[in-house]
């Protein structure tokens, strides 16, 4: 099972392929998590990005693929590798939040 | 339903309708009657809309007599003649969809088995020749192949009498019938070579001329179909309209066709005869 | 030589060991624990807590999975009979005679699957018999496809089975228990079939709540029908429905039509259970809302998400989540969308099928303007999006 620690929204999957897609949000930073339809079962993986929040209301968010977490989509075979990564994810998350913070205000 | 399980109240049963007690007190209930019992006692089926000289009649009416164990029989039907006779008997009786007489006695079989452990129940599909492998033909197969507990038994009248007359799968060969108005073009399909394919563990071919041996082959193949595996009895019943018999001359034609093409066969399979002979050595 | 590994002595199947509860106590009251699995899985989990005496299986995508898991079952000791069926018809009839024996029943199909035991399926009704079919849509053909559109369920509308439209994994588990249970029910004794949007659910894992397998049904009481079970056992009644056809070509049509209606109340009688076991035949979000999307299945799901989008955007649009097809829930609809001005009705299917039960409800009875739409079919998913434009286009349309 998936940790449903820090995750802000559960809902269908917006790529229009069926599936669901789950958000996590730390500061302005998050992870969006998604699990679509496979021809056959045992290929049902997750999908893993980096997202960086821009507005809260409406929710929108972009990929990015330039944090030292991830450069491009992870892929991940089941449960508890996920967990592990977001966990990492969390953690880091929650340094660069606290980084960004002591940055100026540009 | 027998009178072990459920039974009326006292004082009720002269209260009943006379038919159930004539079938209580003179019927064929808990015992084997004889061919030449026949008109002596309480018949299943008496009644019958069907037409005059339909020797299917004669062998429906053969096989009520036959069934060991009446009171815990179920009879599964289809589309065609025989319905209109096998309805009428007192025993329950399922009218499905044309053809879907094996697979649905197959679900039903396996379901009492689970609801009655303690029970045997018979299940027999009655059906005619078009219901069973023309448009029965995969559920009859497959019901072989599972070597499904019931009995088989096909009233072969060699034509879709019911709807009119056409030619079906066991037709003969030239015939000329609706739908065949060149004659048949392919052979009489052997269902009892099929049979004998599918390993079914008791095949009769019969011609309903000797009501002894009718009765004889029903038991066994119920006793048979009952604990040991699939049984079949293919039994030629002429269609007097449509092959335009005159009614005086059906047994006429019955013994003929049984001595040129139809003669009485057994094909019993090694357990089913070890079956038997300890069956039939208990008896005498 | 076999391959199976033999079972010892002191096997004990493991269905022996659930205890009994009614649906009302599995669906409601037991505590459940979170889980993400697919749609066969959760199908396979509602099977497990059914108590089912008899399952026949068929293989056909997208259903092939769940079969196989109760023949697994079958194999743990779940399911007390088991077996391979040689097609859908020859399943289908197989199925009526498990049932007519008074035993509970199950089987599933698929698109041209369903096609195929059409037949026997639309029978089942008539002869009031009481199995669940899980249908797993996918495309009718031709062309052939395996992609779910669920065109198939507008063929069962009206043949009297009861049918229920599972929107997600979570769903797919709670109708299917409570299908098992309604359709048993004295006054309702009728087959039901408890539809997904095929890959959608049953190929991907979504979140599901579960109750302990500690559990069952109860048995299914083979004593307790509306029409006396084929097992001559049940007196007075030799013979369960004599077809009229039997006794007279001339009365038969008296009868068939006493029949109909029959079976058509039953159907009717069924939704009081409903109400219970899914807390309502509908789903209602933001009653009071001027717009309003009615959905049944996946379709829901995606509306959902639209939805929220709306509301981030301060528009607040209304949902009816059909739960039952059959009984339609025309009082519910009715009177949750009475001051609605707008209604949107989205489908993965190119007839509308559900467009055309809600306008039947409707007609007369709501002043809204209801879209023939949006739609898709083939087997796609609809994009959030393309419920974004058209209720954007029809507020432009019918302000």
């Amino acid at each position: 099972m998936f940790t449903q620690k820090n995750l802000i929204l559960t809902r269908s999957n917006p790529c229009g392929q069926g599936g669901y897609q789950f958000l996590y949000k730390i500061g302005h930073y998050g992870v969006s998590l998604g699990s679509k339809p496979q021809e056959e079962i045992q290929q049902i993986h997750w999908e893993a990005d980096v997202i960086r929040y821009t507005s809260e209301t409406p929710l929108t968010y972009e990929v990015c693929h330039t944090t030292e977490l991830a450069s491009k989509t992870l892929k991940f075979l089941n449960d508890s590798t996920l967990n592990e990564f977001l966990e990492k994810a969390f953690e880091y998350f929650k340094e660069l939040g606290s980084l960004e913070k002591m940055l100026p205000e540009e | 339903m027998s009178l072990d399980t459920v039974r009326p109240s006292p004082g009720f049963l002269e209260h009943l309708p006379i038919e159930y007690q004539d079938l209580v007190n003179h019927g064929q209930y808990g015992k084997q009657y004889k061919a030449s019992d026949m008109g002596k006692f309480k018949e299943l089926v008496e009644e019958h809309p069907m037409c005059a000289g339909c020797a299917m009649t004669l062998f429906i009416r053969l096989v009520f007599i036959g069934l060991p164990r009446p009171e815990h029989t179920v009879i599964v039907g289809t589309a065609g003649c025989g319905r209109l006779a096998i309805s009428q008997g007192n025993v329950p009786f399922i009218y499905g969809n044309y053809g879907d007489t094996n697979s649905t006695a197959s679900g039903l079989k396996r379901g009492l088995e689970l609801r009655f452990p303690n029970q045997k129940k018979d299940v027999i599909t009655m059906c005619g020749d078009g219901g069973l492998v023309d448009i029965g033909f995969q559920g009859l197969m497959h019901s072989w192949f599972r070597n499904e507990k019931f009995t088989t038994i096909m009233l072969d009248n060699e034509v879709y009498g019911n709807t009119g007359g056409q030619e079906s799968g066991m037709t003969m060969k030239g015939k000329v019938l609706k739908m065949a108005p060149r004659g048949k073009v392919d052979e009489k399909m052997d269902v009892v070579g099929l049979a004998k394919v599918a390993g079914v563990d008791y095949i009769a071919r019969i011609a309903p001329t000797n009501p002894g041996r009718v009765l004889r082959t029903v038991r066994r193949a119920i006793l048979i179909g009952r604990e040991i595996g699939s049984t079949y009895i293919q039994a030629y019943t002429s269609c007097n309209i449509e092959y335009s018999i005159p009614t005086p001359e059906v047994m006429k034609d019955a013994f003929a066709i049984e001595k040129e093409r139809y003669g009485f066969e057994e094909i019993i399979s090694e357990r089913a005869q070890k079956f038997l002979d300890e069956v039939e050595k208990k008896k005498k | 030589m076999s391959n199976a590994v033999a079972k010892p002595a002191s096997w004990v199947p493991k269905g022996d060991l659930q205890k009994e509860i009614s649906a009302e106590k599995m669906l409601l009251e037991l505590p459940r624990e979170l889980q993400f699995i697919t749609g066969s899985e959760a199908a396979r989990e509602a099977i497990k807590r059914a108590n089912i005496d008899c399952a026949i299986s068929y293989p056909i995508t997208p259903q092939s999975e769940t079969m196989q898991q109760a023949g697994y079952l079958f194999d743990e000791g779940y399911i007390k009979e088991y077996y391979r069926g040689e097609e859908e018809i020859g399943v289908m009839s197989a199925i009526a005679g498990a049932s007519r024996a008074g035993v509970r029943a199950l089987t599933a199909t698929s698109g041209p699957g369903l096609m195929r035991g059409m037949e026997a399926i639309s029978s089942w009704p008539g002869a009031r018999v009481t199995p669940v079919l899980l249908n797993m849509c996918r495309v009718i053909n031709t062309p052939l496809a395996i992609q779910p559109d669920n065109i198939e369920m507008s063929f069962i509308l009206n043949t009297g089975m009861i049918m229920l439209h599972a929107e997600n994994q979570q769903d797919f588990f709670d109708y299917t228990i409570a299908a098992c249970e309604v359709t048993e029910h004295v006054d309702v004794t009728l087959p039901a079939m408890v539809s997904v949007d095929g890959f959608f659910v049953t190929h991907a894992r979504g979140p599901v709540s579960i109750p302990s397998d500690e559990y069952k049904l109860n048995r299914r009481d083979g004593w307790k029908n509306a029409v006396p079970a084929m097992d001559n056992e049940n007196p007075p009644a030799r013979i369960s429905r004599d077809a009229p056809i039997q006794k007279s070509n001339f009365i038969s049509y008296h009868m068939h039509a006493s029949w109909q209606q029959e079976v058509f109340a039953a159907v009717e009688r069924s939704a009081k259970y409903f109400d219970v076991l899914l807390k309502g035949r509908v789903e209602v979000i933001n009653p009071e809302a001027e717009e309003f999307i009615i959905a049944s299945g996946s379709a829901v799901s995606q509306a959902r998400e639209a939805i929220r989008q709306e509301g981030e955007n301060g528009r607040t649009v209304g949902l009816v989540k059909v739960k039952t097809i059959r009984p339609f829930p025309s009082a519910q609809i009715i009177a949750a969308v009475k001051n609605a001005k707008r209604i949107l009705i989205p489908e993965f299917n190119q007839a509308g099928w559900l467009h055309k039960e809600v306008c039947s409800a409707l007609y007369g009875k709501c002043k809204a303007e209801i879209v023939n739409g949006p739609r898709v079919y083939g087997g796609m998913t609809m994009p959030t999006e393309m419920i974004l434009e058209w209720l954007q286009k029809t507020r432009k349309d019918f302000a």
